[in-house]
């Protein structure tokens, strides 16, 4: 029988669900309402102007924002133009692409962590250049990574700028389709004119889109002005985007889950309808980031079950809705990488896979979002790989059911020499890299040496080899000229002491 | 019976509950026991029990916000009494997220423990510009100065609020706590803030410090 295909290789996939049709729709028609009868506050005039304009009712303007009602046809309107299938490719565009629909998975790193820790040394500290260029390299080098993120805010740069040196940081370590930050719009401006020379230009842009742009509203019901001022330029310059709430339950969305789907929906709804009237056909993902808050110590959970069960139902609802969807897993709230981290990702990998999001983000992330850590990053590629192989399923035919090489070998008898072995194995059987599996004596002879041992041996292996240059020295020069600019426009803003390092 | 106001009253903050809190407060004063006795001996007995019960982990945050919010209910009353009276009470904080920043919900939650620890809370809310903490300052007189930023970006406003600050001549009057998920005690050193707290009960426990409390 055939279940549920991914664009992993599959006959049969084993399926995990956790919301029925009904309840789907009873979470969808839920948040038309609170869209239309709540309303969202829109800090951002161009935005509220153009919601008013095409049916919204907006009320209550102040200063800097106003209430905005949207009724339920708009919605409508906007999905009917909201495209099903959106592609991002990497800078090699021959050679790396995601197919955002459907069931497809692609796996990538989280974003922006104030902090990391140095894989060397083993220290917590400030996020630095040379750690997003090394952490896109790994990227480069993991085979179940398809896309990548800053795993760390570059903090040796001018504090308002981050956002073009991150870029150039990424684009030094992988040609992987990248989903950027942008401190505003003119760190996205910049970014876009980055990624022309990267590409080969505008019109190689349009064909091949080499990044997406992630965009986040504040819960409850919020988009600041910089968060609507980005999704409108990229619905103008055919930038894809993630447009991700990352609703707390119990602090800024009800502690309910189903009333944190619901308010989610309707903040990624305002969205989604915003793009729509600037340009229809703009592409979007749309998230995938809830969790619960840790009730003791009022963090954001990253390991919570109760994220995991949450992205599961989003994702389910953004099939529902023909959107493709932005998940949340290889991520912990362990403060290294050790059996926490690895019981929390291994949870939250499998369930993202099992239920088929899109593009799940967050793999390498420690201490709820705060720290990055190759080591998370490079075990996670093996728990995807595992993870991967459950997916691929027990495929069942003629030739799988063996019949005849069972009859051939009879009671007694091994398969261990047999054709249908050799052929076969190596599909059929997956094989660790990182797990071990010797026994004591192989163990002890190899070292003795703990899986974070091997893991930590693993990162330096890949940091430590000799690479060619991802770009060469004329466009190197040419895209840090924009990154030195943006440095030189908003020197104003900027604190006169270090910030960080 | 006093005894049995203060028992009354400090279960009252134990259990959460704002109506039995603010009734007993007002009985205890009608009967004539002094505000300094019901705080010390009623209200603040139970935040201080609720302290020792969320350390250990049996009481979460939702509760502990209930009882803060009971030991507000409370002082409301107790606050013009005592302030005539002289007692010295543990004062006023401004609370605010700073320019450039929509997050809300880390400033009330320090807000909200920071009035469970008897402070008299001024919330100006999140985006705010460093002439609007200055406005707040002149106008309610605070010990206390507590800024919040969730993003990198907006951490600078923390620097340059600073700054305004000692350049309104209003420094000296002021003691500043920063908080917010990429904060930490190195930033805050290097901005000139007097403090930094790693979450709310730290926050509201380096407020109590900041004003000689503890």
């Amino acid at each position: 029988m055939q279940v549920k295909k991914t664009n992993y290789l599959v006959n049969n996939t084993p399926t995990f669900e956790v919301l029925s049709e009904e309840e789907i729709e009873a979470i969808y028609y839920a948040a038309l309402t609170v869209l239309s009868e709540t309303g969202v506050r829109i800090y951002n005039k161009e935005g509220y102007d153009l919601a008013g304009a095409h049916g919204a009712t907006v009320e209550d303007v102040t200063d800097d924002s106003a209430l905005v009602k949207i009724p339920p046809e708009m919605v409508d309107i906007a999905l009917s133009t909201l495209p099903r299938k959106v592609v991002i490719y990497g800078a090699d565009p021959s050679k790396y692409k995601m197919e955002l629909f459907k069931n497809q998975i692609y796996f990538g790193a989280g974003s922006d962590t104030p902090f990391t820790i140095d894989p060397y040394t083993g220290d917590r500290r400030r996020a630095v250049y040379k750690d997003v260029k090394n952490f896109a390299r790994l990227a480069e080098a993991l085979p179940n990574l398809d896309f990548h993120m800053s795993l760390g805010i570059v903090q040796d740069s001018a504090v308002g700028t981050y956002d073009r040196w991150q870029y150039l940081a990424m684009l030094e370590g992988t040609n992987k389709p990248i989903n950027i930050t942008a401190v505003d719009k003119d760190g996205l401006k910049d970014q876009l004119e980055m990624a022309y020379i990267r590409i080969g230009g505008e019109k190689e842009w349009l064909k091949t889109p080499i990044f997406s742009l992630y965009i986040e509203p504040v819960s409850p019901l919020s988009h600041s002005v910089e968060v609507i001022d980005k999704l409108l330029f990229c619905a103008d310059h055919r930038i894809p985007f993630v447009y991700t709430p990352c609703p707390l339950a119990g602090a800024t969305s009800p502690t309910t889950l189903a009333g944190t789907a619901v308010q989610a929906l309707t903040e990624s709804l305002l969205g989604i309808v915003l793009s729509q009237l600037r340009r229809p056909g703009s592409p979007m993902i749309i998230g995938g980031l809830m969790s619960a808050m840790d009730m003791r110590t009022a963090i954001y959970s990253y390991g919570s079950p109760e994220m995991a069960l949450l992205s599961a139902a989003y994702t389910q609802i953004t099939k529902w809705l023909g959107v493709p969807e932005y998940e949340t897993a290889g991520c912990s709230d362990a403060k290294m990488y050790d059996e926490q981290a690895a019981m929390e990702a291994t949870m939250n990998i499998a369930s993202a896979a099992l239920i088929g999001g899109n593009m799940i983000h967050d793999v390498g992330y420690l201490e709820q979002g705060l720290t990055s850590s190759a080591e998370m990053m490079v075990a996670a590629d093996e728990i995807i790989d595992m993870v991967k192989r459950i997916l691929k399923g027990i495929p069942v035919n003629d030739d799988t059911k063996a019949l005849h090489v069972i009859n051939e070998i009879g009671p007694g008898g091994h398969y261990l020499a047999h054709d249908h072995t050799f052929e076969r194995f190596k599909d059929g059987i997956w094989q660790p890299k990182l797990m071990d599996r010797q026994n004591f004596e192989g163990w002890e002879a190899s070292g003795s040496k703990t899986h974070r041992q091997r893991v930590n041996e693993k990162v330096i292996e890949i940091l430590d080899r000799d690479e060619e240059p991802k770009l060469d020295e004329k466009m190197y020069k040419e895209l840090k000229r924009i990154c030195e600019l943006a440095d030189e426009k908003y020197k104003d803003e900027e604190l006169d002491l270090d910030m960080f390092v | 019976m006093s005894e049995k106001v203060f028992e009354i009253l400090s279960t009252a903050i134990l259990e959460g509950d704002s109506e039995t809190s603010a009734a007993i407060t007002q009985q205890g004063l009608d009967e004539g026991i002094s505000a300094e006795d019901l705080l010390n001996n009623g209200l603040l007995l139970g935040m201080e029990e609720v302290g020792v019960r969320f350390k250990a982990g049996d009481m979460f945050v939702p509760e502990v916000l209930m009882s803060a919010e009971s030991m507000a209910s409370g002082m409301t009353l107790l606050r013009p009494i005592l302030a005539d009276a002289g007692v010295q009470m543990a004062g006023t904080i401004v609370m605010g997220t700073v320019k450039g920043d929509l997050h809300d919900i880390g400033k009330n939650l320090v807000s909200m423990m920071c009035e469970g620890a008897g402070f008299e809370i001024v919330n100006i809310g999140f985006n705010v510009a460093p002439d609007e903490f200055i406005k707040a300052i002149k106008e309610n007189q605070p010990e206390i100065i507590g800024m919040s930023a969730m993003l990198t970006t907006t951490m600078r406003s923390m620097g340059h609020t600073i700054k305004a600050i000692e350049e309104a001549g209003l420094r000296d009057q002021v003691k500043i706590m920063v908080g917010g998920a990429p904060v930490d005690q190195e930033f805050a050193d290097r901005i000139g803030a007097d403090g930094y707290g790693a979450n709310a009960p730290a926050s509201s426990n380096l407020a109590k410090q900041l004003v000689g409390l503890s």
